[in-house]
């Protein structure tokens, strides 16, 4: 029989899948357009190429590729055989071996902040960047940013060279110039002389030169400006303990986090440290083995609560999310200072019942003995608010349970005299700029920042900088700043200098250059002219720490010591010191206590700024990767729209009103406003999201460059002109009306992806709490077990309803489940996998006691239907599969952009993602849902739907899902290729081979994941000229038009990988296993990581053999036979998570028997906070 | 109407029916044979080299090892080119006047390197890895042939797809012992001694190909056809 589904079955019988979540508007609206969208795999418009232009250009193009080939079948000189050339090296560097690749740590940094990564080079050429294990900072993994800096290195459109009022100079002439500067300024001190650059540490060369140059230049001053600056943080540590002190948190201990909007992500600081260890603590793995890092067994789950302005990851993960004003906020942190027992706090403003409850509510949780709680706040916020914050973590015991410790500040400065002046940079910069406009300014160098685009609006930054008589610019591109300065120096990445950097915690990296592409100059290299020192940057930084060996009387040799510490990646040894910080040392300042209650109008609009998720402050502007990633909750690229809730978007009178003409949802016709502060005014789109705090306007700057490369030219809108000092990151009194925030008779096309590859309410991201999932467990023999036996899957994860033995077999037709190991063991099996020797190694210690355990006969009425052929084989050896947590999912994209760069993904350009086409492999679906406690969404029609949804101070909740390939064990899209060009590989991978497609685009039309993208024009970049050429892996076909891709677990990464194991059959060293097809060597688990696995913050991605425990360990005996050594190996770990109750199929019920697996999100819900909310009080 | 064609024209017709197929088929075969050729494939091609290095000369000759050139043979996917330097660490000393070496000298003085023109053109969308194939006992010969009797270096094999599977599903046919994988002249009945210290003599019934491929596909773990035969294997 087929697995038909009634569909008048109970939607919400036990383990139904009720249909409670949504991507977008329309669909809660249920418009039919969205309905027929989602019936066809492409949007009706990417079929076809109706610009006239480039239409002409394709004939032109295809006519000459026509008479090109027939010119090369007739004449041997043109064929491609005797034109390819190979160039051999003249003395071939030593470590460099032809087509083996190189890692080499560095770091790169943010904000002055370092995440040690190890950047992977072949012949000389760094074309990825991986995470650096060893480094605190990143543990092996890296973020969005990281993963893409790689191609603003090949930026064709980056500075070449060095200019002088506009004219072609050289690096000689800057010396002069610099050295001129120092000899002019020495009599005065150094009084005229002003250095800008971002923050730095306090150990690094940078920060040393520095002190050495104002050592011989007193009155010189150095500004540490950064756009999103840490002032309100750092100046938060002070009044709380009266002196400097960089925070370090171990979220891996907390069991309550309370974050007051602080997104790790976008928070700048060891955002990736942050989100690995609050992850590890929710990731349930109810068969726990204590001796592996899996996850958390069900108690140790921690709890969430997320109390926000934006909608952010932080607050998609939260078990608890609470939209508030800004305003309401700083009130919010007030009262719970009050509810925990904080003495002194001053004055709130008002807030909302509901803000009230979760306040007595999470008080209760924090204030809990025997829960360690931690409680973060974002850097926008207050002083004030930072302050009261650490006199909760203090009172709540966070301190003394070891959540939050102090270290000496890592930031250079912070420990001196200029303590204040370095900590507050917007502060410094302000007093920079009245200088400059007094004319005291002789000479300001700017080291790679921007200021004219970035400073304040209100300080009117290049106004001033065109006073000052002698400036030099150092930065990666010619940008609003260079323009006005009289010198620019082309600079170096960090990947083309030598240098130095810490880390969150202060651990300090040696950066090493891998290439330097333009000849640039590194910012060190200017202060070493400035010093008029005769070195070289290299050994400029070997100084430093040849100091730093000296100092701290290190046993080892300086050569050793330095060789090892730029080997690993780390220095050991530069962890900032702990600073002891007893219970009750904290205290609330004067200016603290005295401040006047936060002012909250119910009327009044209040603008919130963000840096974008993934241009930053501007910076990354050109850099295509990143333009094209879909910010993560608004799912918008190529833009920054205002981010606005349903309720507020109707007060400004605008309308998302979706262009269905085409029936795609790639584009959208929306609303613009402009928004008047003072004198200074914007113009932005309007993009709704629910779940934003209602009269909100979410700004994020870093858009709307105007002088900068091709790519990032009037990409979005530049918001910072209504950032000033005094508001740096929210303004208040907003009114939707003239003058203030008016609707404007302009529309604008935006590029989203929400809509696309849109699954029909199936369901997908399932998600369930605690409570359910304890009740569906009990303890046995010490072990946590399903109560119900002979079920494998929390009601929450299991497939949609169903007869039970359809549901059963559901699961067993899905790889890695405990059924269908049962299955597969199974002597009825089909397949008769016990012949083979499969062995079901779940219950060996059951098995023991009784006969074989009792797994019952399978109703052989029960096999599945399908055309697809067994692909017996596909079950014998190495068996690759994937499974991802999606409770630690917090949906930043580092997955699909690693993927990006390590698969040769094409950026299309905003016009083509508006017709449906974007290309990533992997992308993150992500999901609105309101609880049933509001009315939930289920069985509602459209309409209710939708008034549930625009009473947005319901808590809409997020659910993120990523979705590559599912590698399907039978695949639909193999079924329909007319020429074979995607088949299936003996290890089980859905293979796609390039060079067969001939584009009939059925696979994905038949692909019910809608992983499938097509090459619909030549995306691939063939320009031979072109250094973005140099980026490309080499491993990875590049794809010509027509050509179907598609995820391929990273095949190149396993094969490599069995390549390398294979070859050592012969190695001791290498272990072997008795496999089903024989002795074979090894692929330890680890060995493959696939990019989006090795680039995921949370660690929420898994993969590797799921046949691993079937084998036994091997090794010659005296006579050459092969014998077992020990017993088999155990579970691989994505074994393991297969095994978990949580794991389900997305769309198993297809019978598709997807290889990569989802576990559930587990969420850890307060039940008082669920019945509280039953009360109302809300909306 | 009379009729237009004489009866006798009747066998014509028929003929003209039947030779359909047979023209098809021809023009099939014909196309295959053309697909296969040494035309289309490159197979037999000199190809002219900035300097007409002679394997002849330096191997069978001189007797140089192919692993003091293609020093990354066992450890990467390609084989190697030498840099210039490797040429120089002899031609310093022997003909370091000869005419012919100029572009040598010139490459090794002014850094520059020589430009090579490839000679077996593997397509972008494969990968072939050299280090596998070594590790796993397909000596250089099965794919160059007697490499070391070539005054100039030509293409032995059609690089075709159905040559590489052919062998993806019956590597019996081309393996030999880890020994003699850089042996050119070797044979399967010469009676060999495996790095391990294992013999193949004909005395000992080992000594065909047949025989030594069997044994040697599961000492050397070669895997099975199913496997090797993935398009994965080669196509990234």
């Amino acid at each position: 029989m087929a697995l038909d589904f009634d569909p008048n079955a109970e939607s919400n019988g036990a383990g139904g899948i009720p249909d409670d979540q949504f991507q977008s508007l329309e669909q809660v609206f249920g418009s039919p357009e969205f309905e027929r969208m989602m019936k066809d795999e492409f949007p009706e418009d990417a079929a076809e190429w109706l610009d006239p232009v480039t239409r002409r250009r394709f004939l032109t193009l295809s006519g000459a590729s026509v008479a090109l080939a027939a010119a090369a079948g007739c004449n041997p000189s043109l064929k491609p055989a005797s034109q390819k050339k190979i160039i051999p090296y003249v003395k071939k560097p030593e470590a460099i071996v032809p087509g083996v690749p190189l890692f080499f740590p560095t770091a790169l940094t943010l904000g002055g902040v370092a995440v040690g990564v190890l950047v992977k080079t072949v012949e000389g050429r760094p074309i990825k960047v991986e995470g650096n294990p060893a480094h605190p900072g990143s543990l092996g993994s890296t973020d969005v940013l990281a993963q893409a800096t790689m191609l603003s290195v090949y930026d064709p459109e980056r500075s070449k060279g060095i200019t002088e009022k506009g004219q072609p100079s050289t690096w000689d002439k800057v010396q002069t110039a610099l050295k001129a500067v120092v000899d002019s300024q020495v009599s005065k001190k150094g009084a005229g002389l002003r250095i800008l650059s971002e923050p730095a540490g306090s150990k690094t060369t940078f920060a040393g030169l520095m002190a050495d140059l104002k050592a011989k230049l007193p009155e010189m001053k150095w500004i540490q400006y950064e756009a999103v600056g840490t002032e309100n943080v750092l100046a938060g540590v002070r009044e709380a303990y009266g002196k400097y002190l960089t925070p370090i948190f171990d979220f891996k201990k907390a069991d309550t986090l309370v974050s007051i909007d602080a997104d790790f992500l976008t928070n700048g600081i060891a955002g990736i440290r942050y989100t690995r260890d609050a992850m590890s603590r929710r990731k349930v793995r109810v068969h726990a083995d204590s001796r592996r890092a899996d996850g958390v067994s069900l108690e140790k789950l921690s709890r969430i609560y997320a109390v926000e302005s934006n909608v952010t990851s932080m607050g998609g993960v939260a078990d608890h999310r609470l939209p508030l004003k800004p305003s309401e906020i700083e009130s919010f942190v007030r009262e719970l200072a009050k509810a925990v027992g904080v003495q002194n706090v001053p004055a709130a403003g008002p807030l909302s019942e509901r803000a009230k409850e979760w306040v007595a509510v999470v008080a209760e949780d924090l204030k809990d003995e025997k829960k360690t709680g931690v409680v973060t706040i974002g850097n926008a916020y207050s002083v004030v608010a930072h302050n009261l914050v650490h006199a909760i973590n203090d009172k709540i015991g966070a301190v003394t349970k070891g959540a939050v410790s102090f270290v000496e500040p890592v930031g250079a400065e912070l420990a001196g005299k200029n303590a204040d002046a370095a900590a507050n940079g917007t502060g410094s910069l302000a007093e920079l700029t009245a200088e400059m406009n007094a004319g005291k300014v002789d000479t300001l160098i700017i080291l790679n920042c921007n200021p004219v685009f970035t400073a304040p609006a209100d300080l009117k930054f290049g106004a001033a900088l065109q006073k000052v008589p002698n400036s030099i610019h150092l930065g990666l591109y010619l940008d609003e700043t260079s323009a006005l300065t009289t010198w620019h120096i082309n600079g170096t990445h960090e990947l083309e200098t030598w240098g130095d950097a810490q880390a969150y915690d202060g651990t300090a990296t040696v950066q090493q250059p891998l290439l330097n592409l333009y000849g640039s100059h590194s910012a060190l290299e200017v202060l070493v002219a400035l010093a008029d020192k005769p070195s070289s940057a290299e050994s400029i930084v070997q100084d430093t720490w040849r100091k730093f060996h000296a100092a701290q009387k290190i046993a080892v040799d300086f050569d050793l010591f330095w060789h090892k510490s730029v080997e690993r990646g780390v220095i050991e040894g530069t962890e900032a010191k702990a600073v002891e910080i007893k219970a009750g040392d904290v205290k609330l300042s004067d200016t603290t206590q005295k401040s006047p209650a936060p002012a909250t109008k119910a009327s009044d609009i209040e603008l919130v700024f963000r840096p974008d998720p993934t241009i930053y402050d501007g910076r990354f502007a050109n850099n295509g990767w990143l333009q094209e990633l879909p910010k993560p909750i608004s799912l918008v690229c190529w833009d920054n729209p205002a981010l606005v809730s349903p309720a507020t978007a109707e007060r400004l009178k605008c309308e998302v009103s979706y262009a269905w003409t085409a029936g795609e949802h790639g584009q959208s016709h929306v609303d613009k406003i402009e928004i008047t502060i003072e004198d200074r005014k914007a113009r932005v789109p309007v993009w709704v999201v629910p779940g934003l705090a209602d009269d909100v306007i979410v700004l994020h700057f870093g858009l709307g460059r105007e002088i900068v490369g091709e790519v990032g030219k009037g990409v979005g809108f530049n918001v910072y002109p209504l950032r000033s000092t005094k508001a740096l990151w929210t303004v208040g009194g907003i009114k939707p009306e003239p003058g203030s925030a008016e609707r404007t008779q302009e529309k604008y096309t935006l590029a989203s992806t929400q809509g696309q590859h849109a699954m029909e309410g199936r369901r997908p991201a399932r998600h369930g709490t605690k409570e359910q999932a304890a009740k569906e467990l009990k303890s046995e023999h010490g072990h946590m077990v399903m109560a119900v036996h002979g079920k494998d899957a929390f009601s929450f994860a299991d497939n949609p309803p169903a007869s039970a033995a359809e549901k059963d077999l559901m699961r067993a037709l899905l790889p890695g489940t405990p059924k269908e190991r049962e299955w597969m063991a199974d002597e009825h099996h089909p397949q008769k996998f016990f012949a083979k020797g499969f062995k079901n190694n779940i219950h060996t210690h059951e098995e023991e006691g009784e006969e074989g355990g009792d797994h019952h006969a399978h109703d052989k009425r029960l096999l599945p239907l399908t055309l697809i052929q067994d692909h017996e084989h596909n079950k014998l050896y190495r068996r690759w599969g994937m499974a991802i947590d999606l409770g630690a999912c917090i949906g930043c994209n580092a997955c699909a952009i690693a993927c990006v760069a390590e698969n040769n993904i094409p950026v299309l350009g905003k016009t083509e993602v508006t017709r449906g086409r974007i290309m990533h492999w992997i992308r993150i679906d992500r999901y609105f849902s309101v609880p049933e406690e509001h009315g939930g969404t289920q069985r509602m029609d459209a309409k209710e739907r939708a008034e549930v949804i625009a009473k947005s101070t319901a808590e809409v909740k997020l659910h993120f899902q990523p979705v590559p390939c599912q590698q399907c064990e039978k695949a639909p899209c193999e079924l329909v290729c007319p020429v074979a060009a995607t088949v299936h590989s003996a290890d089980g991978l859905n293979d796609m081979v390039y060079n067969r497609c001939v584009g009939t685009r059925y696979c994905a039309n038949n692909c019910p994941y809608k992983v499938r993208r097509f090459n619909f024009v030549q995306y691939a970049n063939y320009d031979k000229e072109s250094t973005l050429q140099l980026v490309n892996n080499p491993e990875v076909t590049m794809r010509t038009r027509g050509v179907m891709e598609k995820c391929t677990y990273c095949v190149q990464r396993i094969r490599a990988a069995e390549i390398e194991a294979e070859r050592e059959h012969d190695n001791p060293a290498r272990r072997k296993v008795q496999t089903p097809m024989g002795v074979r060597p090894l692929i330890e688990e680890g060995e493959i990581k696939t990019a989006c696995q090795a680039a995921c913050p949370s660690n929420a991605i898994s993969f590797g053999d799921l046949n691993q425990d079937q084998y036994v360990p091997v090794a010659k005996d005296a006579k050459g036979e092969w014998k077992p050594t020990g017993r088999r190996l155990p579970f691989s770990e994505v074994a393991r998570w297969k095994l978990e109750p949580s794991n389900y199929g997305l769309l198993a019920e297809l019978n598709t028997m997807p290889r990569t697996s989802y576990l559930a999100a587990i969420k850890n819900p307060n039940p008082k906070l669920l019945a509280d909310a039953g009360k109302g009080g809300h909306g | 109407m009379p009729q237009v064609f004489p009866k006798r024209m009747n066998p014509i017709s028929r003929i003209m029916l039947l030779s359909i197929p047979l023209i098809i088929s021809t023009a099939g075969v014909s196309l295959a044979t053309f697909f296969r050729s040494d035309y289309t494939t490159g197979r037999n091609e000199v190809v002219d080299q900035p300097i007409p290095f002679s394997h002849l000369h330096h191997v069978s000759e001189l007797g140089i090892d192919c692993r003091y050139c293609h020093t990354s043979v066992e450890h990467s996917a390609y084989a190697g080119i030498p840099p210039s330097k490797t040429c120089m660490n002899c031609h310093q000393q022997v003909w370091n006047g000869a005419d012919l070496l100029d572009p040598l000298r010139s490459s090794y003085n002014t850094n520059t390197p020589i430009v090579w023109t490839k000679v077996h053109n593997v397509p972008q969308y494969t990968y072939f890895n050299h280090s596998i194939h070594v590790s796993k006992g397909v000596g250089c010969y099965s794919c160059h042939e007697r490499i070391d009797q070539m005054p100039l270096v030509r293409q032995s094999k059609t690089l075709l797809m159905e040559w590489c599977l052919d062998c993806h599903r019956n590597p019996e046919k081309n393996i030999r012992p880890k020994s003699e994988i850089y042996n050119l002249g070797w044979k399967p009945s010469d009676g060999t001694i495996d790095t391990d210290g294992e013999v193949f003599s004909l005395e000992k019934g080992t000594g065909t190909q047949a025989e030594i491929g069997r044994i040697l596909k599961e000492k050397y773990h070669i895997r099975e056809e199913k496997i090797l035969t993935n398009c994965s294997m080669c196509h990234r």
